[in-house]
């Protein structure tokens, strides 16, 4: 029993004083898109400023739990983060970031079409997303969630993504001034 | 005991910071990007990050192919080979050992096993399921036996459909054209955060494929309906249910032999096919990277064919559970018991079982442990099965796998896996009496019958195969996926001559030369599977494959079976070709053509072919997709494989054209 009992206590020792432990793929990707915010600036006079930060999942939600987990009782910028659910693009242009779910794969030309001048951070999961007018997307690699940035877009939204975005990115699509 | 023990302690600290997922806010950006994700093997893993011969087939990747069945789905995946054989029935290997009855291929529908042990295969035209209900397909090439069990020899196909929050309001596809004549499907759904649900309902009329001699023996329907219900709850607690009810009229042509003249005759039916299934699943997912799932079937089926009857009531639960012990291990393990009693009833007298009567059972449990021998580059997987069936006894199944990532694009594997499959009812139980010639006497021309009878000591057959594959992003959107296999086989299954009597009963009096099953064939099979993926600009994608594969056996000594290395070797090409073109064209329209190629079978004296299939699809609205397709447009039609009895079928260039009408918040 006391063996282990000491077993207990290492056990606990080594993982719960450990941040960096194993955590669910979604836990991690409602904690980058919280962080994202911290990293990319909107443009001044957004109609959106006076209120709260708002991250929005289009589609259905793969979060569950995760994002409403993440943003209770954070702030971004001495604004209150409010996470909203969304089923049609209709309001997506009232978010400050958008988590465009893998559902709305087949309508996702035109979501980010519609968003292009809207200010609003694209991010999401579906494969090639980045190329396809997508801003962030995550990539799942060696068991981590990393993303790969795509500028273009980023500056037509009139977004700044900061240095130390694109520092830690896998990945960075370069902004072509001139695409054929 | 030791972790249980350890969980309830930590749970009774006072907010432990590890446990708050808030907390992950305050990471750096590469502190999130060091995290280890939790996945659990028999779960979707990122493809990329796997070390099997895996290609999945995306719901995009199924809308834009235009296929409207399952097997021709599978078209879509390099080592795989599909050969249609009539309007209604398919012959699907991978890496060599195509048949119709598909054996050593295991088929999962959500986790339910469609594979028969009737004949150790899949009867295809009975599992129609609502292909837009379809999220993806993973196509798992090579033995997987630790994980799937028994019967997961040559491939595993795992076909997985949309959970309902996916599928929100209505859906409508209507379709007609040259072989699939009429075509409708329903479907709706809805639901909040914590439950949702969808219900649907489709129907399918078939015409026959071309026959020179007229004989349009193929034509067939299909309906369904089924329903499926999601709740998740804030503990990370999902609960499925879902069910199905099918019926089907599949025309075919069989030959019966009779004892009296002429012997052998053709016999033109339909099988009546009646199935219906429901399953339970529970699974929770824990932050600490600890999950289980816990998931109970019952599928039943009726078939009712010219020739015999079957009915199959099939039970099976299974469990799985994963933790991550270390942070180096992550550690599944779960167990699972199927019982599936059957009845047979003979319908002409030439074909029956002994006895009619027979329950399989399957009971196992497997351990696997995903060790990161270097930190983000090098995981090394062990494990094994032990599965008891009650024909033949416990099997063990273990394999080893590597995965290196010396950078993120590349990804090097390899792995050493055993497997076995289990003998069909037919290689235990058959009786099956097929009239051979006449044969000159004294008094006169007596028949003489082949009787081939099951053989209750016939072994499991074994693989032992060994893989290696390489994964690639060669440019920002060009991917290579190549593997390379070597498998050794032993204990294939072949005939062996027995004794020769004469019978006076049932009248005439009739020669019977007896053959029966034996483990007589071993060798080897090698090949490999090259498959890019580009996507050129937003405009064109561009996937391909190339899949070769050799199949080199030998007769043992114990087997005078002439024929069975042959029939192995030659039923499958060696070389297939597969090119795919997608454009996304202006005005939300869209053209996807696809071209193959397929080397010729000798032993069934098929030859080679190259055809080709094209689809556009135009959305003059977002709701609304209007679409036309046709399939095998290079020739008026080819031959894919034999049928028996009776001349070659011809798979006949085929038009299809329809609308698919989703309902806003739907996604299809």
């Amino acid at each position: 029993m006391v063996l282990l009992t000491a077993a207990v206590v290492t056990l606990l020792a080594s993982s719960g004083a450990d941040a960096l432990q194993a955590r669910s793929e979604y836990e991690l990707k409602a904690a980058y898109l919280y962080s994202f915010g911290r990293f990319v600036e909107w443009p001044a006079g957004d109609p959106r400023a006076s209120g709260d930060f708002i991250i929005c999942v289009l589609g259905s939600d793969p979060f569950g739990p995760a994002l409403d987990a993440t943003v209770s009782g954070v702030t971004l910028r001495g604004r209150k983060v409010v996470g909203r659910r969304l089923s049609t693009a209709a309001g997506a242009a009232d978010c400050h970031i958008l988590f465009i779910s893998a559902s709305e794969e087949r309508q996702l030309e035109t979501i980010v079409g519609s968003l292009a001048q809207a200010g609003v951070l694209t991010v999401s999961d579906i494969p090639r997303f980045v190329g396809r007018g997508g801003m962030i997307q995550f990539v799942v690699s060696g068991g981590r969630v990393r993303f790969e940035i795509d500028l273009r877009p980023a500056r037509d939204a009139n977004l700044t993504l900061s240095s130390e975005l694109l520092r830690v990115a896998a990945a960075v699509r370069p902004d072509r001034e001139q695409r054929q | 005991m030791l972790l249980s023990t350890a969980k309830i302690l930590h749970s009774a600290e006072p907010d432990p910071p590890s446990q708050n997922p808030a907390r992950l806010t305050e990471l750096s950006l590469e502190q999130l990007g060091d995290i280890e994700v939790t996945s659990v093997s028999k779960q979707p893993e990122t493809v990329w990050q796997t070390a099997v011969a895996i290609h999945v087939i995306t719901q995009e990747d199924i809308r834009r192919s235009g296929a409207t069945s399952l097997p021709e789905l599978l078209r879509l995946a390099p080592g795989v080979e599909v050969a249609r054989i009539d309007s209604d029935h398919w012959a699907v290997g991978v890496r060599g050992f195509g048949d119709q009855f598909s054996k050593s291929l295991l088929v999962l529908i959500d986790g339910r096993s469609i594979y028969t042990p009737l004949f150790a295969g899949m009867y295809w035209p009975a599992h129609d399921t609502l292909i837009q209900d379809i999220d993806r397909i993973e196509v798992i090439r090579g033995p997987g036996g630790t994980i799937w069990g028994a019967n997961a020899v040559n491939g595993v196909i795992n076909i997985i459909t949309k959970p309902t929050a996916a599928t929100h309001g209505a859906l409508v596809s209507v379709g007609g054209g040259s072989l699939d004549r009429g075509s409708v499907a329903v479907r709706y759904g809805g639901g909040d955060e914590g439950f949702s649900y969808r219900a649907y309902a489709k129907g399918i009329n078939r015409g026959p494929e071309f026959h020179a001699d007229g004989a349009d023996f193929d034509g067939w329907w299909t309906a369904g309906a089924g329903a499926r219900a999601d709740w998740t709850r804030t503990g990370g607690d999902e609960v499925t249910l879902q069910g199905e009810v099918s019926r089907g009229d599949h025309g075919q042509r069989v030959s019966i032999s009779t004892f009296s003249p002429p012997g052998l005759q053709p016999l033109d039916g339909a099988l009546e096919a009646w199935g219906a299934n429901l399953l339970g699943r529970w699974q929770k997912e824990l932050p600490t990277g600890k999950g289980f799932r816990l998931q109970a079937y019952y599928d039943g089926t009726s078939w009712d064919a010219p020739h015999f009857a079957e009915r199959r009531d099939t039970f099976d639960v299974d469990f799985l559970a994963h933790l991550t012990l270390a942070r180096r291990h992550r550690v599944t393990w779960g167990g699972g018991a199927r019982r599936s009693p059957s009845v047979f009833t003979p319908v002409v007298p030439t074909l029956d079982f002994s006895p009619r009567e027979h329950t399989d059972t399957i009971a196992g449990g497997f351990l696997q442990d995903e060790i990161m021998l270097v930190r983000d580059r090098v995981w090394l997987t062990l494990g094994a099965k032990v599965e008891h069936n009650g024909d033949t006894g416990a099997e063990g199944l273990p394999s080893a796998r590597i995965l290196w990532t010396p950078a993120p694009s590349h990804t090097f594997w390899s792995s050493v896996t055993r497997a076995v499959r289990t003998p069909s009812r037919i290689e235990r139980d058959l009786q099956q009496t097929t009239f051979s010639a006449f044969t000159p006497t004294a008094i006169g021309p007596v028949p003489v019958f082949i009787r081939v009878t099951g053989n209750d000591d016939f072994a499991p057959e074994r693989l032992l195969g060994y893989e290696a594959g390489y994964r690639t992003r060669l440019a920002h959107e060009l991917y290579l996926d190549v593997a390379a296999f070597h498998n050794q086989h032993d204990r294939l299954g072949s005939f062996d001559i027995g004794t020769i009597t004469v019978e006076t009963s049932p009248p005439p009096l009739h020669v019977l030369a007896g053959v029966h099953y034996v483990n007589g064939v071993d060798g080897t099979s090698d090949g490999f599977e090259v498959s890019p993926d580009w996507q050129l600009n937003p405009t064109w994608q561009v996937k391909g494959s190339y899949s070769f594969v050799k199949v080199d056996l030998a007769t043992n000594p114990a087997s005078v079976d002439v024929n069975a290395v042959s029939r192995y070797e030659g039923s499958s090409p060696h070389h297939q070709a597969r090119l795919q073109v997608h454009a996304t064209l202006p005005h939300r329209a869209e053209l996807t053509t696809a071209y193959r190629y397929v080397s010729r079978l000798p032993a069934l004296k098929i030859a080679d072919y190259h055809t080709a299939d094209a689809r556009v699809a135009w959305r003059p609205v977002s709701d609304l997709e209007l679409f036309v397709s046709g399939e095998n447009l290079l020739q008026p039609y080819h031959t894919e494989f034999a049928h028996t009895p009776g001349p070659f079928v011809g798979i006949a260039r085929s038009v299809f054209a329809g609308f698919t009408w989703t309902s806003r918040n739907a996604a299809p």
